[in-house]
């Protein structure tokens, strides 16, 4: 039993708790909601029945979705941008980031200052898209991959990691004749789990949730899962309709809620088990920057 | 004297590249990721002055000079969106600047620290999530015939169905309360981290000297995390052109974009949609440069203030 001092320290908690309660509601209710309407009967949801409890429970909405070729073909093109864009962005990251993490190494300065420089100044979408266009690259799988594959805000996490890792392991490292590959290789990467871990989920959630890249730069067999739920949201592309016409919207409303949650599962799912992770990048981030 | 001199630098410098060689061959290809996708776009913004015609080159054909800036100067839909943008974004200062604070003070007073911690996972899941779904949940909450809201609108005080997302009059509002969705949690982890850092024998003193937990924050919570609030607002200001885009784009229909066309949409919408390549690029680098001048001036100011900036 804990003892308030006075009446207003209690009112105090009381006020900080509800706020955090609402706050915590505010941030699942969405969700909840969405799941929900994925599992409720068409009936239901044209009724209006459902609130945050599914009515009429049954999982045709996701059934019917996985029936549906083109949304495992989204699904697999995001799974592969991910994979892929996270390993190409890892590569190039930690070559970068290695060498300018030695502050003493001659030119690091202008590097920093060249890469410093583009995170304020960008060329803008239509010379982006002209050079994307004119290195042949849309529609092409490659054209998701490799304008992104590094991120300057990243990169500054690394190097900033980097720089934590004391000297003289590495002077111990060069008089025992290791060279510098060696030495990011075996000492260095092998150290740098965590930052590795924050940087990367970073890089996956950017590739997982990009869309607007597919829209400009691909064809509709290459887009990648939320382009193809944002088209079933604009009405731009066909959920199904093996239902009757009359039941077309109720039904649409529960595929759509199904897209929904299957394209967020996975963040959904893992981001609980790798939450500090992803709250280490901003504190790194934080010391410079 | 003088040529000895030479000879010693130019083996130096020998030596100095036999000896790092490794971390130079490592910066090679990641540099000229840079000099490629980065700064040849950057180079690319030469169009704003040049005559694009397809199939002739990304350079475009002839130098037409400021044509193009003299264009939009004139066109009363650069002005709409250069509004727009302004108001959203300082709607969303307003709004957004002082909640991640106010959040971080309220986290830092929870005593029970299992429920503290799942407050803190949960507020900052949003930021993760992608802004097509934010956009997707919040049309099906939002939907006139189905939404949540509508329908406890509609049983709780009788009132008619609003179609939110394609009102004018709510794009703003609904723009700026996703914000405070998506990243006041997120955000709130800079202050918190600074709120802890406050030595605990001052909250000890206060409380001695019988203040109220209301005192504490007003006296010691807020003026000892001024320095990061004053570095965080300066950062804003830098950043205040650019919008969620994506977001934007999202939430744009034709019966709202009186409000919700801001300079990215409209770029987007003559440049890709329109394919009036020189136009969107010269209306683009006019917002970039703008932007610029906005994250020097606010460093400059910042490092003026608190002695420090952000590059």
């Amino acid at each position: 039993m804990r003892v308030f001092k006075s009446r207003s320290n209690f009112l105090f908690t009381l006020f900080v708790n509800l706020v955090m309660l609402t706050s915590l509601l505010l941030c699942l209710i969405p969700f909840v909601y969405m799941i929900a309407l994925s599992l409720s009967s068409p009936k239901a949801i044209i009724n209006n029945e459902v609130f945050l409890w599914p009515k009429g429970l049954n999982v045709e909405a996701y059934l019917q979705i996985f029936s549906y070729p083109n949304f495992f073909h989204a699904y697999g093109n995001t799974i592969l941008y991910t994979f892929g864009g996270t390993a190409i962005s890892l590569f190039m990251m930690i070559l970068f980031a290695y060498p300018l993490s030695k502050s003493r190494l001659r030119g690091q300065k202008v590097l920093m200052k060249i890469v410093i420089f583009s995170m304020f100044f960008t060329g803008g979408l239509i010379p982006n898209y002209l050079l994307v266009s004119s290195l042949r690259l849309v529609n092409t799988r490659w054209a998701m991959l490799l304008p992104f594959a590094i991120n300057q805000f990243n990169l500054i996490l690394l190097i900033n990691f980097f720089r934590t890792i004391p000297a003289d392991m590495e002077e111990a490292a060069i008089i025992d004749g290791l060279d510098y590959f060696g030495i990011l290789l075996r000492i260095v990467l092998p150290l740098s789990g965590a930052a590795l871990a924050t940087v990367g989920l970073y890089t996956a959630v950017f590739f997982w949730n990009d869309w607007f890249n597919g829209l400009i730069y691909l064809k509709s067999s290459q887009f990648p899962v939320m382009l193809f739920l944002r088209n079933i949201v604009t009405g731009t592309s066909m959920v199904g309709d093996a239902a009757g016409a009359g039941d077309k919207t109720s039904i649409a409303i529960s595929i759509k809620s199904a897209v929904i949650i299957t394209s967020t599962l996975p963040i959904i799912v893992l981001y609980p088990f790798l939450q500090r992770y992803f709250v280490k990048g901003i504190m790194i981030g934080a010391v410079k920057g | 004297m003088k040529t000895y001199k030479r000879e010693a630098t130019t083996i130096t410098a020998k030596k100095y590249f036999l000896r790092y060689w490794q971390l130079y061959l490592m910066l090679v290809l990641p540099l000229l990721y840079f000099l490629v996708f980065k700064y040849a776009p950057m180079v690319g913004n030469v169009l704003a002055f040049r005559r694009y015609r397809p199939g002739m080159g990304a350079w475009g054909t002839e130098w037409v000079g400021l044509d193009y800036f003299k264009r939009f100067f004139a066109d009363p839909a650069f002005w709409r969106a250069f509004r727009n943008t302004l108001v959203l974004s300082l709607l969303n200062l307003v709004v957004n600047f002082p909640i991640p604070i106010l959040f971080a003070i309220l986290v830092n007073e929870m005593r029970h620290l299992a429920f503290k911690k799942v407050v803190q996972t949960v507020s900052y899941m949003p930021r993760f999530i992608s802004t097509v779904v934010v956009i997707a949940i919040l049309g099906e909450l939002l939907s006139p015939s189905s939404g949540i809201i509508n329908i406890l609108r509609e049983r709780l005080f009788g009132l008619d169905a609003i179609y939110f997302m394609n009102d004018s009059k709510y794009f703003r509002l609904i723009y700026v309360l996703v914000d405070t969705w998506q990243f006041t949690g997120w955000t709130a982890i800079i202050y918190l981290a600074a709120i802890t850092g406050i030595p605990s024998d001052l909250y000890e003193a206060a409380t001695i000297d019988g203040a109220t937990k209301a005192q504490q924050i007003l006296y010691i919570t807020i003026p000892s995390i001024m320095p990061t609030i004053m570095i965080m607002l300066i950062l804003n200001i830098g950043r205040l052109l650019s919008l969620g885009f994506e977001k934007v784009l999202l939430m744009y229909t034709p019966d709202n974009s009186m409000v919700s066309d801001i300079i990215d949409t409209l770029v987007y919408r003559t440049g890709l949609a329109n394919q009036n390549y020189s136009y969107a690029t010269a209306i683009g680098l006019f917002s970039g440069l703008i932007g610029i001048v906005l994250v020097a001036g606010s460093n400059t100011l910042s490092k003026r203030l608190t002695g420090d900036g952000i590059y």
